[in-house]
């Protein structure tokens, strides 16, 4: 059974011009339990959307409506908000981009930890809870790597650099063991090497609590390495989604494709200078979603057939929505 | 001849206020030497707080320098000739929201440069603008348009627009690609490429990203705690970086590339 199974999940909004418009056009996304689930799209793409859609946060003025909305075989739109909410309380949690906005710049950061444990972990007298709550919070440090417990408890969240403070807020969000940590663009400013880090902190958690990561990111090129799956979503619409072996090796999809060719760690590739592949146009705004296939306008690819929503086309665990796949590997 | 631009022991002080005690000094860059020749492109490289965007602002004139000198074509920057300045330096940002006015078309903001630096009268500077929003792939029809009716990347070309304007030798970009769609991002690059090659400019980049960096700059400069680490030909410094630290900003995360290498390996 699958931990989260959602199928053709769209969102409507109204925008601004009373028009309506599909932000999120028949999504689908399965995660395992444990496993490392990669979502790539650029900006507009609604990947940020889709974690909100998951967690419950979502605009009232939005209609949601969804084939399958399933959370360890519980529907979860039939859910009444409060019981939504325990739901997503208990299991789910979230890390973002920018760790220090959202840590409370008045308390340090032994404060705030200790806030997020669960109050019925721990038990007895009001000293007993004390030192029990403080031990807590330096195994929580431990478990996400950092070594100087006592100066980072101490701190307050501007004396930290980006990787701690990103780190102190991982530990925050699996302090209660959830069991989806939902990761929107945990790294996009850092330096490679703390990005780095934080990736093998989170694929090891993963491992070790049976964690699924859902990774949302921009890039094709800076998915964690452990990733098992991985989704490729443009302007609403899923484009490609598989196993990271199948997406890398051989994209069926021409977004995916050229996703992959314009990463930036193909550079090495081309000579110094030279000018890199990438794709015509530019990602449209809202008012503006070409009907169809909405990559239609910039794709390589694109022939009169394309103004059709393409079918989904699957391949064992790979599928893909396109009229003009590229072709299959023989091998 | 002398280079381009010459930068001379350049430090920046920034004093925190006490009430009646001398504030404390607290040193953001101190002794920064270095030049960078026509046509190059000279990378910025440092951890967080390590003075890189501090330089970068110093040397396009938003802040101005505790001491030293920065020279252009032997002739000396006065701190407040703001015109002189503006006709060699000029600067990206990273956020193209935040570096226009919302309030006011493309046009309208274009044509401000043009107004205070020039002595040209409006049908010249509006023919300018046509030409130099054709040439950074926009159409002359852009001029009359708000910002938000563009996307992230063509804000960000209406920026360099209005960087190249005013025919700068140098365009400061201070983290000007980070905030980028990859497709957007590699649109960008090969417009600051394109501009080079026709225009001559040379680019101050400050950015963390490695695997640009690479690509495009001729020389690196690493930047801790203000001083300078080391000052490299690009591909001199990423075959030998020199110490843990400059090995460490090198990174390039290359798993991706591994498993495609690997692959056309068995094939």
């Amino acid at each position: 059974m699958y931990l989260l199974d959602i199928r053709n999940l769209s969102i409507e909004m109204t925008s601004p011009k009373g028009k309506r418009v599909k932000i999120l056009d028949k999504v689908n996304l399965r995660v395992h339990a444990g496993e490392i689930h990669s979502v790539v799209g650029e900006s507009g793409s609604g990947k940020s959307l889709l974690a909100k859609a998951i967690l419950g946060f979502i605009n009232p003025r939005w209609t949601v409506t969804a084939d399958r909305l399933w959370w360890n075989g519980k529907d979860l739109l039939s859910l009444t908000p409060k019981q939504r909410r325990q739901v997503s309380g208990r299991d789910m949690a979230m890390i973002f981009q920018n760790p220090n906005s959202y840590l409370d710049p008045n308390s340090t950061v032994g404060e705030q930890l200790a806030e997020a444990i669960p109050a019925g972990d721990v038990r007895g007298t009001f000293l007993r809870r004390r030192v029990d709550r403080r031990t807590r919070v330096k195994r929580l440090l431990h478990r996400v790597g950092v070594r100087d417990h006592e100066g980072i408890m101490e701190s307050y969240p501007f004396e930290l650099s980006e990787g701690i403070a990103q780190k102190v807020s991982i530990a925050m969000a699996v302090a209660h063991r959830p069991k989806l940590l939902i990761a929107d663009e945990p790294t996009t400013a850092m330096e490679s090497s703390t990005r780095g880090q934080i990736y093998k902190l989170l694929a090891r958690l993963s491992y070790l609590q049976d964690m699924s990561v859902l990774l949302i990111t921009q890039d094709i090129g800076s998915i964690i390495p452990e990733s098992q799956h991985v989704t490729m979503l443009y302007c609403g619409q899923l484009m490609e989604s598989g196993p990271k072996d199948a997406i890398l090796n051989n994209p069926r999809h021409p977004y995916t494709d050229s996703m992959i060719r314009m990463s930036m760690q193909r550079l090495d590739d081309l000579p110094h200078k030279s000018r890199l592949p990438t794709l015509p146009g530019s990602i449209p705004t809202l008012e503006h979603m070409p009907i169809g296939c909405r990559l239609g306008p910039r794709c390589p690819k694109a022939r009169k057939e394309c103004v059709q929503v393409p079918r989904v086309s699957k391949h064992e665990q790979h599928s893909f929505h396109c009229h003009f796949p590229l072709a299959e590997d023989d091998s | 001849m002398s280079p381009l631009l010459e930068v001379k022991n350049l430090s920046k002080n920034y004093t925190h206020k006490a009430h009646f005690l001398p504030g404390k000094q607290v040193s953001a860059l101190s002794d920064i030497s270095f030049t960078l020749a026509r046509g190059e492109i000279l990378a910025i490289m440092g951890e967080t707080s390590s003075g890189k965007s501090t330089l970068a602002k110093i040397v396009a004139g938003v802040e101005t320098p505790s001491s030293g000198d920065i020279w252009v074509n032997g002739q000396r920057l006065e701190k407040h000739n703001y015109r002189q300045r503006c006709q060699v330096i000029r600067m990206v940002f990273q956020d193209s929201d935040a570096s226009l006015n919302r309030q006011l078309t493309i046009g309208e903001q274009l044509d401000e440069p043009l107004r205070f630096n020039t002595d040209l009268v409006a049908t010249e500077r509006r023919r300018r603008i046509r030409e130099v929003l054709q040439r950074v792939g926009l159409l002359a029809e852009h001029a009359e348009f708000f910002p938000h009716m563009l996307a992230t990347g063509q804000k960000q070309r209406v920026a360099i627009a209005r960087a190249i304007l005013l025919e700068p030798q140098i365009v400061v970009a201070d983290e000007a690609l980070a905030a980028l769609d990859p497709s957007v991002r590699a649109q960008i690059i090969n417009l600051l490429l394109d501009l080079q090659q026709d225009m001559g400019i040379s680019y101050i980049f400050v950015s963390h990203s490695a695997e640009i960096v690479k690509h495009i700059a001729d020389k690196i400069l690493v930047l801790q705690h203000g001083k300078i680490v080391e000052f490299k030909e690009t591909a001199a410094l990423f075959d030998a970086p020199t110490d843990d630290y400059i090995e460490r900003l090198l990174v390039t995360s290359g798993h991706i590339k591994q498993q495609v290498d690997k692959y056309a390996k068995e094939q």
